[in-house]
């Protein structure tokens, strides 16, 4: 069994400071864990009453009738680590959601929960922290409502974040661009579990199919590249590192240590083990929801077909940018497809059909081309009349015949919006401009 | 092996946290780097051993106090004769915080590269690698790579930079000697990796066609 299964997948959860109101986080994190009770035994633990939200409660860990998967603690930072002596070998994971500990300058009482832990056989996650989301297991220790935090549906992205800020923000952004998650996990200050133990189980975890993940810093930087490389083996992981600025101090020369501000190590580390970064939280979302429509595939070459030539120059100028090739078609092709077409189609790559776009001009194009580059941005402005419903089927029957990645661009008006619509459910991603098309683009591209 | 020459090294500066240029020069060179021919003149004396020193002369001062030469105008170029070596010599060792002199044989021109070793606080031993001088001031071009890397590694942790095409040579110029500055950026990836070691700096290397020459070293214990 994997390290952290009764972790991700708890049978039995014990809740210090589970309360009946949701007024209070104990109450939340109770309505939000009742639907598991159909899997898993809860017990509240909270000596002031017998029973919380139709569960029998316990005064204290000495009433557990025996040994829990995890225990919750909400109680207040000073009495975190007496719960955990007594919840000694009679726990195996325990979720501190408590603040005021090394975040708050109190070291010394995070040192005590890790001593605790420790000698009592229990790891840790937290504290300070939101916990685990899973939505295969049902399993949801978040804090906060889910009419105020809308959680994500069920999907194959897998997030692991060191902020719960950025968890929320990342929440927001993966409900409204339709991104499901398989599991996220906010650690929070780290004691025991972070990123690297969670990789660690999300590579053999069969919901999972990327991970996207949010780092400020790492304790241990050379297992944390372990772990990553690890995972990567199996599925992409993409890691956006905040504070970037440099870390060096000021001096009047260049030396190692000034130069070596932790960002530019970090950086340089990742590109040392092939680990993908984005460079910006959008990047994040955008490469997240192309990681989980399509898989990664060699290559660096795209080809940019369009019915407007601004937004072909925009993919273009963000290509290069990218370090991706918009390679010109080879001659063969080139004389082909201007046989085919009018004369004043733009014919080359970026292809430009104009205005007078058809929709079937797009399979000609496509199907001529799709052996000859690795990947394809596809826009197509739906302002005009020769765009219609029919390129969704066509975009389908391409993405089907190739197998290669390609992202999408297109307008917001109806057909629009069908046309995304159709291109989603076929396996193309869309984004709402040229230039993130691309960078989407470029995280399935290696 | 390694780690007894820098052991040596830290028991001859007596709990002081530099190694001086001539002692880290010395290391470089007993581990196969190719560093300026030169003689250590301590403070006191007035001229180098006869035959000692090749005209043209760059002469140093050799200070656990002194950051940047050049800023602190401790060092003299072109010294062309006995002269000229002995009113540098009067001159730098005369310095507050002076040891002595180095004096090496001059060397001019070559691409100026930066080759370095750090703790990193995350990631334990890194090695750098930059093009030296306004690159490495201005443009802060360089790259880092888990310490030690292997000649492979070195020659990736190079081609990591903006101005790697520099080094394989631009508007006629020749490349550099890739194998001697693969063969520098390792050893230094060795010596922090022992992680006996708080930083060190070659900087600047100077890169020929022919060869990879440390004209300064700095080594920084914890």
């Amino acid at each position: 069994m994997k390290a952290l299964e009764a972790l991700f997948n708890p049978r039995s959860i014990a809740v210090f400071g589970a309360a009946h109101t949701e007024a209070k986080l104990g109450g939340t994190v109770m309505k939000n864990l009742l639907p598991m009770s159909r899997k898993a035994s809860i017990f509240p633990i909270n000596p002031k009453y017998g029973s919380i939200m139709g569960i029998k409660s316990l005064r204290s860990a000495a009433e557990l009738p025996g040994r829990v998967d995890l225990a919750i603690l909400m109680r207040p930072a000073p009495e975190v680590p007496g719960i955990l002596r007594e919840l000694a070998n009679r726990a195996s994971f325990a979720i501190i959601v408590s603040a005021g500990f090394a975040e708050a300058g109190e070291a010394g009482l995070q040192e005590e929960v890790k001593k605790a832990a420790s000698q009592g056989g229990i790891r840790v996650v937290g504290p300070n922290c939101m916990g685990i989301f899973n939505t295969c297991s049902g399993l949801d220790t978040l804090i906060l409502p889910p009419e105020r935090l809308r959680r994500p549906a069920c999907g194959n992205v897998a997030v692991t974040t060191q902020s719960g800020a950025v968890m929320s923000s990342v929440f927001e952004s993966m409900v409204e661009g339709g991104i499901g998650t398989s599991i996220t996990a906010h650690y929070g200050n780290a004691a025991d579990i972070d990123e690297s133990d969670v990789y660690e189980y999300l590579a053999d975890d069969d919901q999972t199919s990327a991970v996207i993940s949010y780092i400020e810093s790492v304790r241990d930087g050379r297992r944390f590249l372990e772990k990553a490389s690890a995972l990567s083996l199996k599925k992409p992981l993409l890691v956006l590192k905040a504070g970037k600025g440099r870390a060096g101090q000021a001096a009047a020369f260049s030396h190692t240590g000034r130069l070596a501000g932790r960002y530019e190590v970090f950086r340089s580390v990742m590109r040392q083990f092939g680990l993908r970064e984005a460079a910006t939280f959008e990047e994040l979302i955008d490469g997240a929801k192309a990681l989980s429509y399509q898989r990664p595939k060699k290559g660096r070459s795209v080809f940019i077909i369009t019915n407007g030539g601004g937004a072909g120059v925009l993919a273009s100028d963000e290509s290069a940018r990218q370090g991706l090739q918009v390679n010109a078609l080879p001659k063969d092709k080139l004389k082909k497809l201007k046989a085919l077409f009018p004369p004043f189609y733009a014919i080359g790559n970026p292809l430009d059909l104009t205005a007078q776009v058809r929709d079937e001009d797009y399979q000609t194009v496509l199907n001529e081309i799709k052996d000859g580059y690795d990947g394809f941005v596809i826009i197509a402005l739906s302002a005009v009349t020769g765009i219609t419903e029919k390129l969704g089927g066509i975009l389908s029957g391409f993405i089907k015949d190739a197998g290669k990645p390609a992202v999408f661009h297109t307008g917001r008006d109806a057909v629009g919006k069908q046309l995304a619509l159709m291109a989603e459910t076929a396996g193309i991603p869309c984004y709402p401009t040229p230039e993130r098309c691309v960078r989407a683009l470029g995280k399935l591209l290696e | 092996m390694l780690k007894e020459k820098i052991q040596r090294l830290i028991e001859s500066a007596g709990g002081e946290k530099i190694i001086l240029e001539h002692e880290a020069k010395g290391l470089l060179r007993e581990l196969g780097l190719d560093v300026p021919r030169g003689v250590f003149i301590e403070r006191g004396k007035k001229s180098a051993p006869a035959g000692e020193t090749v005209f043209p002369a760059a002469v140093k001062t050799v200070s656990r106090l002194i950051k940047s030469k050049s800023g602190a105008q401790a060092l003299r170029l072109g010294v062309r004769d006995e002269n000229g070596l002995g009113q540098a010599i009067d001159e730098l060792a005369g310095m507050e915080g002076a040891l002595g002199v180095l004096v090496e044989e001059m060397v001019t021109g070559g691409i100026e590269a930066i080759a370095g070793g750090t703790m990193d606080a995350q990631f334990g031993p890194v090695v750098m690698f930059g093009l030296g001088g306004l690159f490495v001031e201005v443009f802060e071009d360089v790259a880092f790579a888990l310490a030690p890397v292997n000649r492979e590694g070195a020659l990736w942790l190079v081609s990591q930079i903006k101005g790697h095409k520099i080094l394989k040579g631009l508007r006629g110029m020749p490349p550099v000697d890739m194998d001697a500055l693969a063969g520098a950026v390792v050893t230094v990836s060795e010596i922090i990796a022992t992680g006996l070691v708080a930083e060190i700096d070659l900087n600047p290397v100077a890169l020929f066609p022919d060869r990879a020459v440390v004209l300064d070293a700095k080594i920084f214990l914890p």
